[in-house]
């Protein structure tokens, strides 16, 4: 390709377009990374240094992220989180995979019609569905044999059940060719063993998707965890960083620390799934 | 065959197997189905339930439209009449259609018309039920306070609801309605044998529940407003709801009929064009004037919270959509080009969508702090410009820098304030990897060739750009633009961590607002109520967008 360029330019004007294009690419990666850098590296200073106008450390505070740790209580609100995304993540991939499943493989009276009216629970405002949920939430743990509120259920039940995650994988097996499932079928193979043995081998895409958004949706939500919690028992680390921030917001290098701790699990995640999740957030953005 | 047990009878042969196929597939789909069922649709009945009451933290008395009231002034009336108005035109659209398809079939439905009644009686009788069911069951709650968690005494509390005596009455006529709809209906699809009988029912019974909800809510508007009237009598005062409304719709009716005149005038091409288009334009000229002079009024008793709170969602919306878009496609058509590292550019610009925006935003407040030292206020200085309060800043962008070259900007024209501003950014910032990679796969979409061709005709690289990709990528651009407003009223966690009292409100939007309503001052009721309006205003725009973008969008 940059052959065929070079000869309808010349060199150096090929070049000097070049030239412009990757200062204007590295002024935009600029700003995409000068708050992690800023971040960063207030991070490892005393407080002092943060609080004056050096851009570097002079000498590293590695500390800084113990005391962060430590004061934050982010051990215990850690593991809150984990465990809090690990519940919603397998009941709403689970839920997820077999609904989807269903609306696209498998013919039904009246599929169409709850789909639709499913999808288009999607137009509702969060603020309509929080005060009705709230109620609920509360009704349920007064009655049910254990309390919701302050308690695991409030905080992953009701998202486990996503439209979003069942539309992505329902456009991905509606491609999954109908000849595999004759085949299956001739095998004596029943729905149950083509979804795990072939539908889901093939759409390891989406489901990282799903995957990563998820995590990142439990792992920011605010309003309705504040909601539901008052004690730290079961508080999540977005509620934890905002109370920390709330306490210790003129010790800038700790908060800086406490939100870079914040941050890490996603971004490994992030860089280790960053080619299919692009490429399948580019996909199902553009079907919409 | 005959020693087969009743279940191996009815999942065997063709029919049998159908059967497992369909409780195979609601077996798949319940566990999901009930869940969004009890989490994001029951609760849209249950907010309006709690929107017509009074009700902080517990249950209070039933006011009607009151809340509503108090939040847009009689605006309320004015909807929920024209919400009436609009379920009858819902009638006399779906008599339309069962007529045309009455003359193309030549078929005589009338007889549909029985089952397709007690249908819609069903869902009323049921919704009746639900109402009168609903506080009951919630009141279970305070009546197991202090026992012992126990399943069965639960049940036995839940059954007690159901039977009190406001209820089961309710639950008895649905149960014989349904029964007597479900026979009826069996009975009509054997009688009358048609092709169509079925889908004529259910037009029917589409219009007939329009009927009855139409004819309901201009009942209980009308209750309402009499309500309203007696009470102003008494305390000698007058709502002026009736010339409000009858203001109001004049206004309408009026715009939509210059805005028809004026389409008419577009199709003929005769004479009467010019006179025929002066007078569509007149007409929707005095409409026009009379909903903008009637507006204000009809909503000044409402609560200026609601229109602060549109206002800044407003400003949010237009601050950071169109950039965020401009920016992306720029930065997408210079990674198209397959350049050396483009791949790297493209995930580091993506970073700042998964970053967890609490986390970011947290970051950015420190950046913009009010500290003379902070990074932001650093780098004003550099540029020899005063340093700001960002975020503690309520003043209104344009006006401030009016004050720095010494220009006094007046208060409607002042603009976001500068606390608003730095939530833009954050925005902006966080949406653009996003915005590009989707146009990036949007780019991918347009077929090489027709950029070749237009090389070959001639057309410079702007004109390629302006006449080829750009249209080929409005779907893209609605898509995106559709999603990054809807992103703008659903926007909270960072407003919230971004919000400072010292701001004066000025960084809240609708959401914002609703949420401290509900959580600080604990009127749920009034909430919810505010929570219905916003619901309305994105509807509204949804639908009004769907029509003017969605025509010109081009699907290549």
């Amino acid at each position: 390709m940059v052959k065929q360029r070079k000869k309808k330019h010349s060199l150096s004007a090929m070049s000097r377009k070049n030239l412009i294009t990757y200062l204007i690419l590295f002024a935009g990666a600029f700003v995409s990374l000068i708050p992690f850098i800023w971040m960063i590296s207030t991070s490892l200073m005393s407080l002092g240094e943060a609080l004056g106008t050096a851009f570097f450390p002079s000498q590293l505070h590695f500390e800084n992220y113990a005391e962060a740790w430590r004061r934050a209580q982010f051990s215990e609100y850690f593991i809150n989180s984990i465990l809090i995304t690990l519940i919603t993540l397998s009941g709403e991939l689970t839920f997820s995979i077999f609904a989807a499943y269903a609306f696209a493989r498998i013919e039904f009276p009246g599929r169409d019609l709850i789909f639709s009216i499913m999808l288009s629970t999607i137009m509702i405002p969060a603020m309509v569905l929080i005060i009705p949920n709230f109620l609920t939430v509360t009704w349920l743990g007064r009655i049910g044999p254990i309390p919701w509120i302050n308690n695991w259920p409030a905080l992953t039940i009701p998202f486990m059940g996503s439209i979003f995650s069942i539309f992505l994988l329902k456009q991905f097996f509606a491609q999954v060719p109908d000849e595999l499932f004759d085949a299956a079928q001739i095998d004596g193979a029943g729905h149950l063993r083509f979804l795990f043995q072939v539908v889901l081998p093939l759409s390891k895409a989406p489901l990282m998707v799903i995957l990563v958004l998820s995590f990142i949706g439990t792992w920011n939500s605010l309003a309705w965890p504040m909601l539901v919690t008052n004690t730290p028992d079961w508080r999540p680390i977005s509620v934890g960083l905002m109370n920390f921030v709330d306490e210790a917001g003129q010790l800038v290098n700790l908060t800086m620390a406490g939100a870079f701790i914040t941050i890490i699990p996603i971004l490994i995640i992030y860089f280790f799934t960053q080619k299919q999740f692009t490429d399948s957030i580019a996909r199902s953005g553009l079907k919409g | 065959m005959e020693n087969k047990n009743f279940l191996q009878r009815t999942f065997t042969g063709r029919r049998g197997r159908r059967l497992k196929e369909y409780l195979t597939a609601y077996l798949f789909i319940a566990p999901a189905t009930i869940l969004i069922f009890i989490f994001g649709i029951f609760p849209v009945f249950f907010a309006l339930y709690v929107s017509l009451h009074r009700w902080r933290i517990v249950r209070g008395d039933m006011i009607g439209l009151t809340n509503y009231v108090n939040a847009v002034g009689n605006l309320a009336y004015v909807v929920a009449f024209f919400l009436g108005i609009g379920a009858l035109v819902g009638v006399y659209i779906v008599v339309k259609k069962i007529i045309k398809m009455k003359q193309e079939h030549h078929d005589q439905p009338w007889v549909t018309m029985l089952p397709a009644f007690l249908y819609a009686v069903m869902v009323f009788s049921f919704l009746n039920w639900f109402y009168r069911a609903l506080p009951e069951v919630l009141d279970i709650a305070f009546k197991l306070r202090g026992l012992e968690r126990h399943e069965i005494v639960f049940i036995d509390f839940l059954l007690d609801a159901l039977r009190a005596e406001t209820v089961l009455p309710a639950w008895r006529i649905f149960m014989l309605v349904l029964l007597a709809s479900l026979v009826v209906g069996g009975l009509v699809l054997r009688l009358w044998r048609n092709r169509n009988n079925f889908k004529y029912q259910a037009y029917f019974s589409l219009g007939f529940l329009a009927l009855g909800a139409g004819i309901g809510l201009l009942a209980f508007t009308l209750g309402e407003v009499n309500a309203a009237y007696s009470a102003a009598l008494a305390e000698g005062t007058d709502p002026g709801i009736w010339p409000q409304v009858i203001s109001i719709s004049s206004g309408v009716i009026l715009l939509a009929g210059g805005w028809l005149i004026w389409k008419q005038a577009e199709k003929q091409y005769s004479n009467g064009l010019f006179w025929l288009h002066l007078l569509g334009a007149l007409v929707l000229l005095v409409g026009g004037w009379l909903l903008i002079g009637e507006i204000p009024t009809i909503i000044a008793a409402g609560d200026n919270k609601i229109w602060d709170g549109l206002k800044v969602t407003v400003f949010f919306s237009l601050g950071t959509v169109p950039f965020q878009l401009i920016i992306s496609l720029f930065l997408s058509i210079l990674l198209f080009q397959k350049l050396i590292g483009s791949n790297v550019f493209r995930i580091i610009y993506f970073i700042p969508y998964v970053t967890p925006s609490i986390a970011s935003a947290t970051v950015f407040q420190q950046m913009f702090s009010n500290r003379q030292t902070a990074p932001v206020n650093m780098f004003l200085r550099s540029l020899g410009l005063p340093p700001q309060q960002w975020l503690f800043e309520p003043r209104g962008i344009i006006r401030i820098i009016g004050d720095m070259v010494g220009f006094s900007v007046p208060q409607w024209a002042a603009g976001p304030s500068l606390a608003l501003v730095v939530i833009m950014l954050h925005s902006i910032w966080t949406f653009v990897g996003y915005n590009t990679v989707i146009y990036l796969a949007g780019l991918g979409n347009i077929p090489k060739e027709l950029n070749d061709a237009a090389e070959v005709d001639g057309a410079s690289g702007w004109q390629v750009f302006r006449h080829v990709t750009f249209p080929l990528l409005s779907p893209t651009t609605y898509f995106l633009s559709l999603i990054g407003v809807i992103g703008t009223f659903k926007a909270f966690n960072t407003i919230w961590i971004f919000r400072s009292n010292l701001a004066l409100g000025t960084t809240d939007t609708l959401s914002l607002v609703i949420f401290l309503e509900f959580f600080e001052k604990l009127r749920y009721g009034y909430a919810s109520a505010m929570a219905f309006v916003l619901f309305g205003i994105i509807l509204t725009l949804t639908l009004i967008n769907n029509r003017v973008q969605g025509s010109r969008v081009f699907y290549g």
